[in-house]
């Protein structure tokens, strides 16, 4: 097993409501391996949003430590934290969150003006992506004018522009009817076994939850169960080189030692 | 897919409100360029009022030192305007000047007339003459240069006003006043005379001066060459006889702008007064004896009006310190709307600011969630408040280029209704002599309001500062909204 990508130690986080405190996160621990798909339930108010503000560093942590690829980012200045959102993690929001000014490619491009890249490289990118999710043609077209699912597909293919390290998913199905939640979820499961991508999703749909790897229950701000989902059977670890067995999180293959 | 093009789009997503807020910064904008234009059209007429007054004041008082030994001698009124005559006379009267022996009925021959004071023969010509002055005979007066002393020369001229009678009832009694065309001034040509004494206008602009012995031609001021229509060389007609321009003089303020000047014995003929004249200027032998002199003039001929340098000077001083007042009151004038314009400038600089401030601010709050959003994918800090910035400053342009259109249309109109006027009319000086003119011809500067290159450069320079300055704090706002609340936020 490699290093997890993931590591929170004891983090504990406490609003101020008033002069009230109300811990939200209390000693929490939890690891999470590369190439991971977890997903986190739990009632509402037992920290799911809280957790995952933490892991996309859009939050800090009153206590405790997150070492993101080894690196602490409860010690970052907020001004260097955009750099980790930028370049290590992709967000998926339970109201998708795309500019409404903005076509489809356009809001693909977004985070990508971050990083310099070429008008054309990015245009040729987010044109990518959106095949990737199943809108190709519909590039052009502005959020409004996009059912529900497909608009959730846009906001994949954002999170996926800058080609991060983790997908943080809030909710992504809850806004979507039964048949557009199978489609995101599936899309989120070929993701993670295709391109490797972690993803941590949380949602409070045990159905949505059960397709993932690994199921993570949280309450009063700790995490009190896990279980396995169904997507481990699913996925086939094997190498595409030697097509040998491997593990998930796994940098190098065991057998053949080539580049994952 | 930049920044700007954002910006852009999200100004035009909202038109209604885009179009209201950039209506009202572009009269806010408007009214800031509108009031320095005025304020500079304000000064500028001042400023021009200034010139000409200190020009004329210093061309006036240059001739008036020159002519310190001079005394002008005239029967009758000072006054130029009107002149008089006594209704009981039944005589014509005003400027009018009627050949004493036109046998016309006015009962005045030469030498027939006398005042009550002196002999028959005494006077001539009655009470009509150019300028209200009565005509005196030549030869009469022989005697101020043959018994006074410090008498240098004694120079005769004739003026006679030529234009269109009008009568005019006033007090019960008819009056005739002349609508002044042009003013012939006859001037004896000797070169004794003419090159020692300035009785000749001496900024010739086209052509020569009048010379010694001289005759037949005319010296024309500017404004006689549009009366006559004509230039130097050409024939022009007087009372029916024909007259070569031999050149064209500019009138420096001292001379009346209408006064053409020619031969005396041509202008005594041509008006029929041939032995006649209005005016005996006196010439001191210098200008210490001016005032004994002038008194033994009046002694010797108690009838006549003698006015010498000194009185003219006087006579100045006291124009000047009344133009000196006028002018001190229009800076007053022009310093209070400065500091009007000046009240008013920040009232519009405030208000622009203040609109951008607010609008940018709503704005802000409207689009927390999506300022969550591009925090949360990645922008930083200062992408974000760029974007807000550029919004900004984006919308006060668009502002500043209508604002230009509004103030290009209503300067005039926005300046008027919030600068206090400035008066603009200050009297200039008119008329040849001094002693004998009214400060009476008023000119009035027009506020000629003009939007400059530098101006209109200016405003939008104002445009782009108050945008930013308004979109700052705004900006900075949305740039520290932390993502996790942001998200919260619906």
């Amino acid at each position: 097993m490699s290093k997890p990508l993931l590591t929170l130690e004891k983090v504990s986080k406490t609003y101020m409501l008033g002069k009230r405190e109300v811990p939200a996160l209390s000693n929490l621990d939890l690891q999470v391996n590369k190439g991971e798909f977890v997903s986190i339930m739990g009632p509402s108010g037992s920290g799911k949003t809280t957790l995952l503000n933490m892991l996309g560093c859009l939050d800090k942590p009153t206590s405790g430590t997150l070492l993101l690829s080894d690196v602490d980012v409860t010690k970052m200045p907020e001004k260097d934290l955009y750099k980790i959102r930028l370049n290590k993690i992709g967000f998926v929001f339970q109201t998708f969150n795309l500019l409404p000014y903005l076509n489809a490619r356009e809001n693909v491009e977004l985070p990508m003006e971050g990083k310099f890249t070429s008008k054309t490289g990015r245009k040729q990118r987010a044109s990518e992506l959106l095949g990737m999710v199943g809108l190709s043609g519909r590039e052009r077209h502005r959020p409004q004018r996009l059912s529900a699912g497909e608009q959730q597909r846009v906001s994949i293919a954002r999170a996926l522009a800058n080609d991060p390290a983790i997908i943080l998913a809030d909710e992504p199905t809850g806004n979507l009817d039964s048949k557009n939640k199978y489609e995101i979820v599936k899309l989120l499961a070929n993701l993670n076994i295709n391109q490797g991508t972690t993803i941590i999703m949380v949602t409070h749909d045990g159905q949505v939850a059960a397709q993932t790897e690994r199921m993570l229950f949280l309450s009063d701000g700790k995490i009190t169960r896990e279980k396995q989902g169904r997507h481990v059977a699913k996925k086939k670890y094997t190498c595409p080189h030697c097509e040998g067995k491997i593990a998930p999180g796994d940098e190098r293959c065991p057998s053949c030692k080539k580049k994952l | 897919m930049g920044v700007i093009t954002r910006a852009v789009r999200n100004i035009s997503r909202r038109k209604m409100r885009a179009l209201l807020v950039i209506i009202a910064l572009g009269f806010s904008l408007a009214i800031m360029i509108s009031i320095p234009a005025g304020v500079i059209a304000n000064q500028e007429s001042a400023l021009g009022l200034t010139e000409n007054l200190g020009s004329t004041i210093t061309e006036t008082q240059a001739t008036i030192n020159q002519t310190l030994t001079q005394i002008d001698c005239t029967i009758g009124s000072s006054f130029e305007g009107f002149g008089f005559a006594a209704p009981d006379q039944s005589v014509p009267s005003g400027f009018d000047f009627t050949p004493p022996d036109g046998g016309d009925g006015s009962g005045f021959t030469p030498g027939q007339f006398g005042n009550g004071t002196g002999a028959p023969g005494q006077f001539g010509g009655g009470a009509f003459g150019g300028g209200g002055t009565t005509a005196m005979n030549e030869t009469f007066y022989n005697d101020i240069n043959s018994t006074l002393d410090g008498v240098a020369a004694v120079v005769p001229t004739l003026e006679v006003s030529e234009g269109t009678e009008e009568e005019m009832e006033m007090m019960g009694r008819t009056f005739t006043t002349l609508s002044v065309d042009y003013v012939i001034e006859g001037i004896p040509l000797t070169s004794e005379i003419v090159d020692n004494y300035p009785v000749l206008p001496t900024d010739i602009v086209d052509g020569r001066n009048l010379q010694a012995g001289d005759s037949g031609v005319v010296l024309l001021s500017e404004n006689n060459t549009l009366f006559f229509n004509a230039e130097v060389g050409d024939t022009i007609e007087i009372l029916d006889e024909t007259f070569e321009v031999i050149g064209v003089y500019s009138s420096s303020g001292v001379e009346s702008t209408t006064t053409l000047y020619m031969n005396l014995s041509d202008a005594q003929s041509l008006t029929n007064n041939t032995g006649y004249i209005t005016t005996l200027t006196v010439f001191a032998e210098s200008s210490d004896v001016v005032t004994d002199v002038a008194t033994e003039i009046n002694d010797l001929h108690p009838e006549l009006t003698v006015t010498t340098g000194q009185e003219r000077l006087e006579q100045l001083e006291s124009l000047q310190s009344t133009y000196e007042t006028a002018l001190e009151e229009a800076e007053a004038s022009l310093s209070q709307t400065q500091s009007t314009a000046f009240q008013e400038v920040v009232v519009a600089v405030a208000a622009t600011s203040l609109i951008v401030l607010f609008v940018m601010l709503y704005t802000v709050r409207e689009r927390t969630k999506e300022i969550g959003t591009l925090k949360a994918i990645g922008f930083s800090n200062w992408t974000v408040m760029s974007q807000f910035m550029l919004e900004g400053v984006m919308l006060s342009l668009i502002a500043g280029v209508v604002g230009i259109a509004i103030a290009s249309l209503a300067a005039p109109t926005l300046s008027g209704l919030l600068l206090p006027t400035v008066s603009q009319q200050v009297s200039t000086f008119g008329g040849a002599r001094m002693a004998t003119t009214n400060p009476g011809a008023t000119s009035t500067a027009t506020t000629a309001i003009s939007l400059t290159p530098e101006l209109i450069l200016i405003a939008l320079g104002a445009a782009v500062l108050l945008g930013a300055l308004g979109s700052l704090y705004p900006a900075w706002r949305a740039s520290r909204t932390r993502p996790a609340e942001a998200m919260r936020y619906e």
